[in-house]
């Protein structure tokens, strides 16, 4: 109030003093306006009560002697007392004696309570003091006087206090002010002081601002001291900070400069390792390239000459051939070996994951192991129990099995036995491979799936692997998820087993899901045309499958009732039909072939020992052959009924820079019965499709000039040849990408490696017959 | 009024059982004059007998001795306070019945009757028949150098050397006195005494 300031803390004083003040005075004024009441009270009792005593004793004559008017008179000298309003003398007995009023005559005067045991009694009521008091003479009461007296005297007094109270009040309050404005100098001043400081260092974040000490030696110094010194240690540290931020901020940058040169360092070495890791990329891929070729030469020729192609051989050359065959095919799976394994090294080698069931992948590597297998009279059991599909490289997958197949069989005496098992087991699907070879030593087998690691003292001449395919094999099943575990006894046999990681969703995928367009070599083993072979006896339908493989895909039923199942869920090319079986017949089972309208065009040739050609050419046979059946008859009766892919007027051009290749390649194809045409570049082969139409192109892929890619993309441009068959056939190493253009544009990769030949065939009759039978399925 | 007699008369014949039956005629008695002078005769007709002016006389007599002092050289009678009566002996039976039992100053009170003046010289108070009034002279001759109180209720009685004469103003007894008599012998009376008194007589003629 006296300093006009913002601060609540002044105001806060001054309201707490007046308050203070306030209440103080009023509690002592009102207690000193009780006390005085009540004391005020007593002494009025106590004069009223002498006065009543005096009046009393003054009346003991009058009354003794009964004279009443001298009472009156004793009674009058009230009138000095201008507070008594009446006074009055009884008779011991209660009857009025003498009467005083201050206003002169009036009402008589009520009686006054008569006392009881006491001599005095007093009272306040309606503003009066009433005393009434017995008169005692010598022991003996005379006479009861009483005498009232109004409290106006009390009231003036009361209300004189009050003003003075009031009076006192105001004064204090006004000292109480002057003496809040004084503390607030001292007090107040310095806090807000403090206040203002405090808010100028967190608005302005200046440090360097102090507050100024009052020099009194008291608290708010003892504060504004404390806090100029934490703004001094503040302010050091803030300096310190920025410094270390200064130090900081110079080392980042130093580290930066470093970091920058070490990177284009780095850069430098990266780039130097890249072009390393694509020189060793292209040397293996040359390597496999520039080895595979001439090797290819070897063995297709040898082959040739084997086969007495280009004229009988005598024996001695064909033994001598043979042994060029044995030696270039080991050479030429060696070089894959290491090939394959160089590249597990290098990490190169690259999965391509997809989710199929095992026993898909299966027929594909039988096919191959059969013809191993019945050399030696080996039988060759599947037991695929599994339901679950699995997460794989199928491709990687087959090297897989035919690693561990081609090995039970070689290390398996004839006559024995062989067998594949696919179960689930958990999250995996385990598939183990079983012979009843000669079994692996328990201290080989801890080896036996290191590099050229083979077991030893097998000197009986079967030792003739490259000692590199446990070992790639262990490597493709780990990088896939899986382990692979052997156990063996010695003379019994082994069973090597390894696990695939089975995919999580099992239901959603058909079990017989055959996609359309599925990878080339994937595809290879499933447009092959399919044979049914309906047969009650197990080893008759091992011995047609045996015939029909690898041409021809085999599925076998025991049964008329499976074979029409079969029939009807496989859709196959053509059916071998049994007659004599124990539930129903063979002649039954073509009726209801040839009822059911989704069976009804299947070829069915018949195979019996009976000769019944009437009843059957009558129930819609297509052809009859009496058993025992040859080979050749077989496949040529089949292939009749079986569209394939041989077609008189339709060549197949070959691409292939290298010579030797090409007419190898020649060779094989006319050997089984195509027309070819050659050319050495892919300039060349372009200017043939101009002018002329072949049936399909077999193209290599590193040719000098036009390689096989840049021919790819040509044709592919060309409206008239978008659907010309193109197989690929080639010693390169194809990466991820490669490899997908080839599948998408593509109808067939082969591999410069070992059984190529065969699989050329194979895959020529699947192509061109697939496209033959496209078409006319276009046209009708 | 008949109702404040009727409560009177109650408080009046209600017996103190603490109290003594002397003690009580006394405080009657006393009740009675009280009453008699106050309310008149219409009330006093309902009380058992009303108080005579002898009676009224002896109660006076013995309030007397309350208001006044003698000197201590001048009492005689030791233990008692000692009322006598000279002359007409019914106020003498009058008197006895009135004062017996009660006391003055812690002393016993005694009324006797005494045939000569000379016999009373032992008297606190002596209280002159109006049959006495021939002979006054003599018995204040006899009572002089002595420290006794006359009263009597003979007219001139304080003009004669009488100290307190009782006087009959309608129908009210009252008293004057002659001061100047009482403090010769010795006598302080009380201002109350004197207050009530309806004269107050200070020269006299002793002996005239």
């Amino acid at each position: 109030m006296f300093r006009v300031r913002g601060s609540s803390i002044t105001k806060r004083l001054t309201t707490m003093n007046i308050l203070v003040s306030g209440a103080a005075l009023l509690i002592s004024c009102a207690a000193f306006v009780a006390y005085d009441r009540v004391s005020f009270r007593r002494a009025m009792v106590h004069n009223l009560s002498i006065q009543a005593q005096i009046a009393g004793s003054n009346s003991v004559s009058a009354l003794l002697f009964d004279d009443a008017r001298t009472a009156e008179s004793t009674l009058s000298a009230l009138k000095a007392a201008p507070n008594i309003v009446s006074a009055g003398i009884y008779t011991p007995e209660g009857r009025p004696f003498a009467m005083y009023r201050r206003d002169g005559a009036g009402e008589n005067l009520e009686l006054p309570p008569i006392l009881s045991g006491q001599i005095e009694a007093h009272w306040f009521e309606d503003g009066q003091l009433t005393v009434v008091r017995t008169i005692v003479f010598q022991e003996k009461p005379a006479g009861t006087v009483f005498i009232r007296s109004d409290l106006q005297e009390m009231s003036h007094r009361l209300k004189r206090y009050a003003g003075i109270a009031a009076l006192v009040l105001f004064a204090s309050l006004i000292a109480a002010l002057l003496v809040a404005s004084v503390f607030q100098r001292a007090v107040a001043e310095p806090i807000v002081h403090l206040a203002t400081i405090a808010g100028i260092v967190s608005r302005d974040k200046d440090y360097s601002v102090r507050a100024t000490s009052t020099g009194n030696r008291d608290e708010p110094d003892i504060l504004i001291q404390a806090f100029n010194e934490m703004l001094e240690q503040i302010q050091q540290r803030e300096g310190a900070l920025q410094r270390a931020q200064h130090e900081l901020e110079q080392r980042v940058r130093e580290r930066t400069t470093q970091l920058a040169v070490t990177n284009k360092e780095l850069d430098l070495r990266n780039r130097e390792v890249e072009r390393a890791t694509q020189m060793k990329s292209k040397f293996l891929a040359s390597m496999s390239h520039e080895l595979r070729t001439p090797l290819n030469a070897i063995v297709g020729f040898s082959d040739l000459l084997a086969e007495g192609t280009p004229g009988q051989l005598n024996d001695k050359q064909k033994r001598f051939v043979n042994h060029i065959k044995q030696g270039s095919a080991h050479l030429l799976q060696l070089i894959n070996d290491i090939l394959d394994l160089s590249k597990i090294e290098a990490g190169q080698l690259e999965m391509r994951t997809e989710e199929f069931f095992v026993k898909d992948a299966l027929p594909e590597v039988l096919s191959t192991i059969h013809p191993l297998a019945m050399a030696k009279n080996i039988r060759v059991e599947q037991k695929v129990e599994s339901k679950s599909l699995v997460k794989a490289d199928r491709v990687r997958l087959k090297q897989i099995l035919y690693n561990l197949l081609s090995n039970a069989v070689k290390f398996t005496p004839n006559d024995g036995r062989v067998a594949i098992e696919c179960v689930d087991h958990w999250d995996f699907v385990r598939v183990s491979v079983t012979d009843s070879g000669i079994g692996i030593r328990p201290e080989d087998q801890k080896v036996i799936f290191d590099e050229f690691r083979q077991v030893e003292g097998s000197a009986n001449g079967i030792n003739e692997g490259t000692g590199l395919g446990l070992a790639i094999t262990k490597r493709l099943v780990e990088q896939q998820g899986g382990q692979i575990s052997v156990e063996s006894e010695l003379g019994k046999g082994s069973r090597f087993t390894f696990t695939l990681l089975a995919a999580e969703t099992t239901s959603e995928v058909p079990p017989v899901a055959e996609p359309p367009t599925a990878p080339v070599i994937a595809a290879s083993g499933r447009l092959t045309p399919l044979v049914l072979i309906v047969d009650d006896e197990g080893s008759a339908r091992e011995l047609l499958a045996s015939y029909l493989e690898p041409e021809y895909r085999v599925a076998t039923a025991e049964s008329g009732a499976e074979a029409l199942k079969k029939a009807q869920q496989l859709r196959p090319d053509a059916i071998t039909l049994d007659v004599l079986m124990p539930a129903s017949n063979g002649f039954e089972t073509l009726a209801a072939l040839r009822k059911n309208p989704e069976t009804a065009n299947i070829p069915v040739i018949i195979l019996s020992i009976v000769d019944q050609k009437q009843v059957g050419f009558a129930l819609g046979a297509t052809d009859y052959l009496i058993k025992p059946v040859r080979k050749p008859a077989l496949l040529e009766t089949i292939r009749r009924h079986v569209p394939l892919p041989a077609d008189d007027d339709s060549s197949i051009l070959l691409v292939d820079d290298d010579p030797k290749a090409l007419e190898l390649l020649e060779e094989t194809l006319r050997a089984a019965g195509y027309e070819t045409q050659g050319v050495r570049s892919g300039r060349r082969a372009l200017d043939v499709l101009a002018n002329k139409a072949v049936g399909a192109i077999l193209l290599d892929l590193l040719m000098p000039g036009m390689d096989g890619f840049e021919v790819i993309r040509h044709v592919r441009q060309e409206a008239a040849l978008k659907d010309l068959p193109i197989l690929v056939m080639t010693g390169k190493t194809l990466t991820a990408e490669e490899a997908a253009l080839l599948s998408r544009e593509t109808q067939a990769l082969l591999q410069k490696n070992g059984s190529w030949q065969q699989q050329l065939i194979v895959e020529l009759r699947r192509v061109i017959g697939g496209r033959k039978l496209a078409k006319s399925a276009g046209q009708s | 009024m008949i109702s404040g007699c009727a409560a009177n008369s109650l408080q009046c014949a209600r017996p103190r059982r603490a109290a003594g039956s002397r003690r009580v005629h006394l405080s009657q008695l006393m009740a009675l004059v009280v009453a008699w002078l106050a309310m008149g005769a219409s009330c006093l007709h309902a009380q058992q007998s009303s108080p005579t002016e002898n009676q009224v006389k002896s109660a006076y007599l013995y309030n007397f001795g309350k208001f006044v002092e003698w000197p201590a050289k001048g009492v005689t009678g030791g233990e008692f306070f000692t009322f006598c009566v000279l002359g007409d002996d019914s106020f003498s039976s009058t008197l006895e019945t009135t004062i017996a039992g009660e006391s003055i100053n812690g002393k016993k009170v005694l009324a006797k009757r005494v045939a000569k003046p000379q016999d009373a010289v032992s008297c606190r108070i002596l209280f002159i028949s109006s049959s006495e009034q021939s002979r006054l002279k003599e018995i204040v001759a006899a009572l002089e150098d002595t420290s006794v109180l006359t009263v009597s209720d003979m007219p001139q009685f304080t003009r004669r050397g009488g100290m307190i004469q009782f006087v009959v103003e309608a129908n009210r007894v009252r008293f004057e006195v002659n001061l100047t008599n009482a403090e010769r012998a010795g006598l302080t009376l009380s201002s109350q005494l004197l207050k009530v008194a309806i004269d107050v007589k200070r020269s006299a003629q002793p002996g005239s």
